[in-house]
């Protein structure tokens, strides 16, 4: 996977800065979503987007995600300098992200085991290589007695965690979840922003987009609110239930 | 593949392998109509008649056999009897023609061997005639009339019309390619938000698509083959299993051959086309 250039952005990705927005203005055809976003993500650190319903969060994600390019202000995303990168830049950027979307899409008929080793295959990588590494990631899921079974009979909860393995199989640098507690019970949704916050441990960034802000107390992290499309300064929380981690 | 071909890709295989067969069997019909014509033309061009002017009487008829025989390009002469002439104007006419009615004919019929297309056969003829005190004119198959000039039209028109009946076939590989990929539809939303790139994505759609188009042009080309083969066996009297191999020439093995690589070539390309529209519909936020 190719680095990033030499420059300004590739500096504020080896001091840590996952995601930097300066200003960020960003929307679809003619409507405009997101006004004036500053935003800073850090590997290592968990941030929680709340917001009500139709404030701009997913839209964010797509922002961070790549999948949406910025109308004007300064977007550096894994040291890649969004509005300036050619397209193989973008490309390589995206790889080294995982994305968790609100309602992920699968290949329904592959087994659960299959869908998570997508990325790794579409690295090149031989099952071999990584037969283990995706056990084990499906058990840490708590995926273990489903691995085999195709994603079409997993339920809701079932596949939002195979989604989050998934987006965990190739080791990215940045971890984005779009309402990844939506349609589940408070417990099974603490214990998915749990799952998705340990990933700070191994170094990566996480970013979660929630409308259900008592999430915050799940892990130490950084809120952001977001309403009518405007990103407000971000509060620092400590984890109501941090021992649950250590 | 994964798992083997199940139900719409094995729907989808049944209709690569449809359309090549369609297509290598209009190709190999065009081939043999196109043999035919050859066949007929050179008949036609190897048959001419001789009328004897001068001398007069069977002395003349006898002079013009023996110059015949030493003639450029005739391989054989035979003098034409009352007999054969009721026989050849009862089949034109349709009514029967009695041979005492048929008068004293100065005709004599020729074979002519294959002579390039620049020889002057006709004059090589009279003058090997006038050589031998004979004189004569060579009466050759017309250009345009009686069939002349049937055998380009119906080269021409085998040609053209395997050639469209393949593209018919080519735009119905080019769409099952295309159902192929929307049946990979979710595959490519993955691979996208997994950040593959059109081309990435489309290439993995495309590679699958061509092996199922290659695989289908095989099954395709030995069914368009075995039918060929079956045709041949029945049409002409006389072939056997034997005498087959000697009946194909090289080239009549064209359409078969390229049944596979085309099936392929145009599957992954449908393929391609669709799987890249699909990546960037997928990708289409901003």
């Amino acid at each position: 996977m190719a680095r990033p250039r030499a420059s300004i952005e590739t500096d504020l990705f080896e001091r840590g800065v996952l995601v930097r927005l300066s200003n960020v203005d960003a929307g679809y055809g003619a409507s405009t979503v997101l006004m004036g976003i500053d935003f800073e993500a850090r590997s290592g650190e968990v941030n929680l987007i709340t917001g009500p319903a139709a404030a701009g969060k997913t839209t964010f994600t797509h922002l961070l995600r790549l999948a949406l390019p910025p109308r004007s202000g300064r977007s550096v995303i894994l040291g890649v300098d969004v509005m300036r990168a050619r397209s193989r830049e973008i490309a390589d950027a995206k790889k080294r992200i995982g994305y968790v979307a609100e309602n992920p899409v699968f290949i329904e008929q592959w087994s659960t085991f299959d869908n998570v080793a997508m990325p790794l295959r579409m690295l090149g990588q031989k099952p071999r290589d990584y037969a283990e590494d995706v056990r084990e990631l499906v058990e840490f899921v708590g995926l273990g007695g489903a691995s085999e079974l195709p994603v079409e009979k997993l339920s809701g909860a079932e596949r939002r965690r195979a989604a989050i393995a998934r987006a965990l199989a190739a080791k990215p640098n940045l971890i984005l979840a779009d309402d990844p507690t939506a349609g589940m019970s408070p417990a099974d949704g603490r214990r998915i922003v749990k799952l998705l916050s340990e990933m700070r441990r191994v170094g990566a960034g996480v970013v979660i987009a929630s409308q259900d802000d008592t999430l915050a107390d799940v892990a130490p992290m950084w809120v952001w609110r977001i309403d009518r499309g405007r990103l407000s300064a971000p509060e620092q929380t400590e984890a109501a239930d941090a021992e649950a981690y250590e | 593949m994964r798992g083997g071909l199940l139900g719409v890709e094995r729907a989808l295989f049944w209709t690569l392998a449809f359309a090549a067969f369609a297509a290598a069997a209009a190709g190999l019909a065009a081939r043999g109509a196109d043999r035919l014509a050859v066949d007929y033309e050179q008949s036609r061009n190897a048959y001419a008649i001789v009328r004897v002017i001068a001398p007069d009487g069977p002395a003349g008829m006898a002079a013009a056999e023996t110059a015949l025989a030493s003639a450029p390009h005739v391989t054989s002469a035979a003098p034409m009897t009352a007999g054969r002439a009721a026989a050849l104007l009862s089949e034109a006419s349709g009514e029967p023609i009695d041979p005492a009615h048929v008068p004293d004919l100065r005709l004599i019929e020729i074979e002519l061997a294959p002579a390039s297309s620049h020889a002057d056969v006709s004059g090589d003829i009279v003058a090997a005639l006038a050589a031998g005190g004979v004189t004569a004119e060579v009466i050759e198959a017309p250009d345009s009339a009686s069939g002349g000039g049937l055998a380009p039209r119906v080269r021409n028109a085998a040609f053209w019309g395997a050639i469209i009946f393949g593209a018919m076939m080519a735009v119905i590989a080019w769409l099952a390619a295309r159902g192929l990929a929307a049946r990979r539809r979710e595959m490519v939303t993955v691979m996208c938000d997994l950040g593959a790139t059109r081309s990435e994505t489309a290439g993995r759609i495309a590679d699958e698509a061509a092996v199922l188009g290659l695989y289908a042009g095989v099954a395709g080309g030995v069914l368009a083959a075995v039918a060929g083969v079956i045709v041949l066996l029945l049409a002409i009297p006389g072939t056997t299993l034997n005498t087959l191999p000697s009946m194909i020439l090289p080239i009549d093995l064209v359409p078969i051959a390229a049944a596979p690589l085309f099936t392929a070539i145009i599957a992954g390309a449908g393929a391609r086309a669709a799987a890249g529209q699909f990546h960037g519909e997928a990708a289409r936020l901003g």
